[in-house]
């Protein structure tokens, strides 16, 4: 009996080895229209030249990162993060750190650069309206805050992360260059003012889906989901003002099994040309810095790091200092 | 009467049968008990030796109101569940079993179903723009959608669907099991058709009720997928809460506190059903 059970055991290790050993590396992201760009204009690519398989798989999960990191078990080599979270999971020691004389971070946009990160691309959260559905569009974020004004139902990223909470305080009247500190109850109370009104969208299919059938016709958005909705046929209306910018990030769990492999499909990630092509697709900005060349003048119009004017940067560093902090109160505050 | 026939086995073969039960066992120790073990006890141990995860957790009100949530979901569902299920499962145990059948296979066939494309479904259905409020508003029975999703009525709606076959099983098969002749004698000897049904059929069927009751709500406690779909965040349930602790915040002592709180409290109700409503215990 024992022995049966021994080699039955035995055999379902061998069972995974094989599995993992087939694949060269894992990619993780967060799926959508967003990671097919990945692997077409990042992964694929890489395939090619560097005869590496790349595995994707998904979505992101930090609860998984933790548990992977802590077993010794990292089945993901390269993961899509947002970038509050890899200044934290970094500082926390959950992360390797990213070989620089592989990636070339000279030519990468230094906002997004730590020594456990780099960008992956760069979004706005804009005000996203179907024109078809309602009279007139919210154009400011005092516009998706009023009620009086803009009655029906809005709709807001339901995780805590940066946006929502800068969102309701410019709606407030705070200056955007006095946003942080953040000022929590201040937020909270405006917040308070709209919350039966909103409709959360935990995932950026999700926020397609809730304003291309009018279950809430205005919103807050990432702008590439808008631009990729608006491909389909659907009347969008995007409103730039203030819109709020935050990166992913790209990193590496601590103990990966193909860190050499990780090292160089960042690199090719992050390239120029890579960068160019899935910005061009997506809607989102490059962080190569030199991309921008590569591009037609005409789209670069339509990406956020053409949209500078009232732009507002999300400070990543105070975020992952108070990511806990703010993460405990957002969903207390959400389950009121 | 399932259950005595297991102990009897027990009691005379009981070697035999452990060998036999030995792999399931160990499945569940290996994969089961010991992960979930080893998550509760970092709720004692993280991020410091103590309970203060466990006095966070039931000293704030936020998350009182999360447990007392779930359990009106619960609650709400197994009744709604029982009202629903009770006249399909007494159908079926009356019906020719040439239609029983069929019944059966479409209840059978809905289980099976991927739950996650059966919630979608559910959305598209309930939403403000979805075919109900459109048909109810097309046929001008209404002015305004109504609210019918991102709410507790969109969580009952969803999960009673999904429980309705774990009350229908149980109590076709209680009811089956009652004589006709019963209730013929109670309509020859002068009771009403709903002095019939409750007086004769209801008590006689309760063990029914019961097993598909417990059932329900227990498997209603830690549900997750439908309310985070279904639900609006203040409809949130105590699954929800672990997997934002695990997930999203990356706390799991608070994730491992909340999870037992759960565990302790659907325990509680199983050892209370055991004693109360075990159904060998009659016979």
């Amino acid at each position: 009996m024992k022995s049966r059970l021994a080699l039955a055991l035995l055999s379902t290790t061998l069972l995974f080895a094989g599995h993992a050993a087939a694949e060269d590396m894992v990619f993780t992201s967060w799926g959508g229209t967003t990671q097919d760009a990945q692997k077409t204009y990042w992964a694929d690519p890489f395939t090619a030249e560097k005869n590496v398989a790349v595995t994707q798989d998904g979505p992101t999960d930090y609860g998984k990162i933790k548990a992977m990191v802590e077993a010794g078990n990292v089945t993901w080599d390269v993961v899509d993060v947002e970038g509050d979270y890899a200044v934290q999971a970094g500082n926390a020691g959950l992360l390797e750190k990213l070989d620089f004389s592989v990636i070339d971070k000279s030519k990468l946009d230094p906002r997004f650069v730590t020594d456990y990160s780099v960008g992956s691309f760069y979004y706005s959260f804009v005000i996203g309206c179907n024109k078809d559905a309602v009279e007139a569009c919210p154009k400011t974020w005092a516009d998706l805050f009023d009620t009086q004004k803009f009655p029906g139902k809005r709709t807001f990223y339901k995780w805590s992360a940066p946006g929502v909470v800068e969102a309701a305080l410019l709606a407030d009247g705070v200056p955007a260059d006095k946003l942080y500190p953040l000022d929590l109850d201040r937020a909270f109370k405006k917040l308070d003012t709209i919350k039966g009104d909103i409709v959360w969208w935990d995932s950026g299919a999700q926020s397609q889906q809730l304003l291309a059938s009018a279950e809430a016709p205005f919103g807050s958005f990432w702008n590439g989901r808008l631009t990729a909705l608006a491909e389909t046929g659907v009347t969008v209306e995007t409103s730039w003002t203030n819109n709020i910018t935050a990166a992913d990030s790209l990193v590496v769990p601590k103990g990966a099994k193909n860190r050499d492999a990780a090292m160089k499909f960042i690199a090719q990630a992050t390239s120029d040309a890579a960068q160019a092509q899935f910005a061009a697709a997506t809607g989102y900005a490059p962080v190569n810095l030199d991309s921008n060349t590569l591009m037609d003048a005409e789209l670069r119009k339509s990406l956020p790091d053409m949209q500078a004017d009232t732009q507002i940067n999300a400070d990543m560093s105070y975020w992952a200092e108070h990511r806990d902090e703010i993460g405990t109160r957002w969903y207390a505050w959400q389950a009121k | 009467m399932a259950v005595t026939v297991v102990t009897g086995a027990v009691k005379t073969k009981r070697g035999a049968t452990l060998g036999y039960l030995l792999p399931a066992l160990l499945l569940i120790a290996l994969f089961f008990i010991v992960p979930v073990l080893m998550l509760l006890m970092r709720s004692v141990l993280e991020p410091e030796v103590g309970l203060q995860n466990y006095k966070a957790l039931l000293g704030s009100t936020t998350y009182l109101r999360v447990f007392l949530n779930t359990f009106l979901v619960a609650g709400v569902v197994t009744l709604v569940s029982i009202v629903v299920g009770y006249p399909v499962a007494w159908l079926l145990a009356i019906m020719p079993q040439k239609w029983s059948r069929i019944v059966l296979a479409i209840i059978i066939l809905s289980m099976w179903t991927n739950l996650l494309a059966r919630t979608y479904a559910w959305m598209v259905l309930l939403q403000r723009t979805g075919v109900i409020n459109k048909t109810l508003m097309g046929l001008g029975l209404i002015d305004t959608p109504l609210a019918l999703v991102n709410n507790l009525v969109g969580v009952t709606i969803g999960m009673t669907y999904i429980m309705l076959p774990f009350v229908i099983l149980p109590l076709m098969g209680v009811i089956r099991t009652i004589d006709p002749a019963i209730l013929r004698a109670a309509a020859l000897c002068g009771a009403g058709k709903m002095q019939c049904f409750l007086r004769v059929l209801l008590p006689l069927s309760l063990p029914g009720i019961a097993a598909g009751a417990l059932m329900v709500f227990v498997m209603s406690l830690g549900y997750f997928v439908t309310p985070a779909l279904l639900g609006g965040t203040s409809n949130m349930m105590l699954a929800e809460l672990v997997a934002q602790f695990v997930q999203s915040l990356v706390n799991w002592g608070m994730g491992g506190a909340a999870a037992l709180v759960l565990l302790v409290v659907t325990l509680a109700l199983y050892a209370v059903q055991l004693r109360y409503f075990n159904p060998a215990r009659g016979t």
